[in-house]
C-alpha cells in the first residue's frame, strides 16, 4: 500500500471535521442564494448557500467533498460569513482560512476553491439584487 | 487519541506470537556466537539454532533445508531473487515476465534490470487482479529467462494460482521466482509441488519479527544467482552477513506456529472478514476489490463509493487500516494495484485496506463496522450534492 505522508491536523481542523457546523443546503427561495466550484473529479467540491437579510448574510450552509482540511474550512466559513456584506465576500482571501486553521503549505491550494465558491456566491447575490 | 486504535493492518505487518518472542529472548540472552564461528562451542550453539530454524522454515514450504537463503526481510529475498537470477542467466537471454500488480520490491527490482538491458513484460490482469497462467504462456520468448509472479496480492489479497504458473514455467524451462511475503499461515506454499524454483518469505508478516526474511533457491539442480551483498561468503556465498540468530530462530518458530495453525487461524478469520463485509456493505455503495472467491480469509480492499479517500481514512482514524493513499500533494497518487484493476483515482484513493489476524477480536470487528457505519454515511451527507 502507498505510505502516506503524515498530514498535520490542527485542534480546530479536528473540531470543524467532527462536528461540522451547518451542514446541507437551504431549499431554493428568493432570498437564497447559492454557488459552487470544484469537482469530485478532481477531489474537491464546494457546495454554499446562504440566506440574504437587507445587506447581509443571515445564515450560510456548506457541502463539501474533500479531505477533512476542506470540509472543516467549510464549516468554519459558514460562521465566519455571517452577517457579511456583498463586498465581505468580494473581499473574502482564502488566506484567513488557511491561517485559522493552521491549513498545511501543501494542503492550501483546495482553499482557493473555496474562494472560488465564495466570489460566485458573491456574484450570484449581485445578480439578484 | 488515548486509547490505541483497533488494529486491522496485518497485512501490513503482525504483532510477535508471545511464544516467538519468549524463543528470540531465550537466544537473546543464552546465545551470543557468531553462528560462522565453527571453531567453538559458542558459535557452534548458535549455528545449531539457525540449522533448527532452517528445517522449520524449509519444512513450512516442502524445502530441503539447504536451499534456505537467510535475508533480511522479503524486499532483500525478492531483490536477490530477481536480479541475482536474471544476470546470473543474462548470456542465456535478457527477457523477464511480471505483472503490474507485483510488490515494489519486485517492480522496482526490475526497473533496475531494465536499466542494465533486459527486457520486461508487465502482465496485466483482469478486473478479478489475477494473473493467468495462459497469460505467462503467452508472454513466454525463447530469451526469457526468469517469470516473477506473487502469490497473494498484499494490497487485494487475490491468490494466484502458482501451481499452474509453476507448471507452465517448468515445461518451458524458465526459472519461476514467487514472492510469497503474505503466504505462509494463509494458505498452502509447497515449492517443490508447484514447481518453484525461487520463493520470497519473511518473518514479520507470519507474526515473528521485522528485520528477517529468507530465499528458497532450488538446490536440484541448482540455481544459480549472482549475489547483492558481498562479503564474508556466508548462506553459500549467495548473501554474506553475519547471521541474525535470534531473528532466525523467531522466524523459525513463527513458521512452525503457522503451519500448525493455518487451519484454525483461517477458519476462524474468514468467519470474521465475512461479518466485517456483511457490516461494511451495510452502508450501501461498497465495492469489494479484487476477485471474490480466489482469496486469502484475512484480507479485505473496499472502495466506499462518494467519500473522499483522505477524510474517510481521517474518519475512521480510530481504526489502524491501511489506505489507498493520502491526498497531501506528496503523495498524491493512487494505489497502481487498484488502478490496474480499473479503478479511477478516486476510487482507489477512497478505498481501505481491512486485514486480519491471529489475534484480532470479535470485538475488534465490532468497532471496525460501528465507526464505517457512523462515519462513512456521515461523510456522504456532508458531501451530499457538493
Amino acid at each position: 500500500m502507498a505510505t502516506p505522508a503524515a498530514v498535520f491536523y490542527s485542534p480546530l481542523v479536528v473540531d470543524h471535521f467532527d462536528h461540522p457546523r451547518s451542514v446541507g443546503r437551504l431549499n431554493d427561495a428568493d432570498d437564497v442564494v447559492a454557488a459552487e466550484a470544484g469537482s469530485r473529479a478532481l477531489g474537491t467540491q464546494f457546495h454554499l448557500s446562504a440566506r440574504v437579510v437587507g445587506d447581509r448574510l443571515s445564515s450560510v450552509h456548506f457541502e463539501a467533498y474533500g479531505c477533512p482540511h476542506c470540509v472543516a474550512a467549510g464549516s468554519w466559513l459558514t460562521q465566519r460569513l455571517k452577517d457579511s456584506t456583498a463586498e465581505d465576500l468580494q473581499r473574502w482571501s482564502w488566506r484567513e482560512v488557511a491561517e485559522a486553521l493552521e491549513v498545511p503549505a501543501e494542503k492550501r491550494g483546495h482553499l482557493l476553491i473555496l474562494e472560488d465558491a465564495v466570489r460566485r456566491l458573491a456574484e450570484a447575490w449581485q445578480r439578484r439584487v | 487519541m488515548s486509547e490505541l486504535p483497533v488494529y486491522l493492518d496485518n497485512a501490513a505487518t503482525t504483532p510477535v506470537d508471545p511464544r516467538v518472542a519468549e524463543s528470540m529472548i531465550e537466544c537473546l540472552r543464552g546465545v551470543h556466537g557468531n553462528p560462522a564461528s565453527a571453531g567453538h562451542d559458542f558459535g557452534r550453539r548458535a549455528r545449531a539454532l539457525v540449522e533448527k530454524a532452517r528445517a522449520q522454515v524449509a519444512e513450512t514450504v516442502g524445502a530441503r533445508p539447504e536451499s534456505i537463503v537467510w535475508t533480511s526481510g522479503a524486499t532483500e529475498s525478492d531483490n536477490l531473487a530477481v536480479m541475482g537470477a536474471a544476470r546470473f542467466y543474462a548470456d542465456r537471454g535478457r527477457h523477464i515476465v511480471s505483472a503490474k500488480t507485483e510488490h515494489k520490491a519486485v517492480l522496482d527490482a526490475l526497473k533496475q534490470l531494465e536499466r542494465e538491458g533486459f527486457s520486461v513484460t508487465y502482465l496485466k490482469p483482469g478486473p478479478g487482479g489475477i494473473v493467468q497462467p495462459g497469460q505467462v504462456a503467452e508472454a513466454l520468448r525463447p530469451d526469457t529467462v526468469l517469470v516473477s509472479i506473487m502469490h497473494v496480492n498484499n494490497e487485494t489479497g487475490v491468490v494466484n494460482d502458482i501451481g499452474a504458473i509453476g507448471k507452465v514455467c517448468r515445461e518451458r524451462n524458465v526459472l519461476f521466482h514467487c514472492d510469497a511475503a503474505q503466504s505462509v499461515g494463509r494458505v498452502p506454499v509447497d515449492v517443490m509441488a508447484m514447481n518453484i524454483d525461487l520463493l520470497s518469505l519473511n518473518a514479520h508478516k507470519v507474526y515473528g519479527p521485522k528485520g528477517t526474511g529468507a530465499l528458497y533457491v532450488r538446490r536440484v539442480p541448482p540455481v544459480g544467482l549472482r549475489p547483492v551483498l558481498f562479503g564474508g561468503g556466508q548462506e553459500g556465498g549467495f548473501r554474506s552477513g553475519t547471521l541474525a540468530t535470534h531473528q532466525i530462530v523467531g522466524m523459525g518458530v513463527a513458521f512452525e506456529l503457522a503451519k500448525a495453525e493455518m487451519e484454525k487461524d483461517m477458519e476462524r478469520l474468514r468467519d470474521l472478514r465475512d461479518r466485517l463485509w456483511q457490516g461494511l456493505s451495510a452502508v450501501g455503495d461498497v465495492d469489494v476489490n479484487g476477485d471474490r472467491d480466489q482469496r486469502v480469509s484475512n484480507i479485505l480492499n473496499v472502495t466506499f463509493l462518494g467519500v473522499e479517500g483522505e477524510s474517510l481514512q481521517f474518519a475512521l482514524r480510530r481504526l489502524a487500516v491501511s489506505a489507498g493513499a493520502a491526498c497531501s500533494s506528496a503523495s498524491e497518487e493512487s494505489s497502481y494495484v487498484l488502478r490496474s484493476l480499473g479503478r479511477t483515482d478516486q476510487e482507489a484513493q477512497s478505498s481501505l485496506r481491512f486485514s486480519l489476524g491471529r489475534f484480532t477480536t470479535d470485538a475488534d470487528i465490532d468497532i471496525a463496522i460501528t465507526e464505517v457505519q457512523r462515519e462513512v454515511p456521515r461523510l456522504r451527507q456532508i458531501a451530499r450534492r457538493a
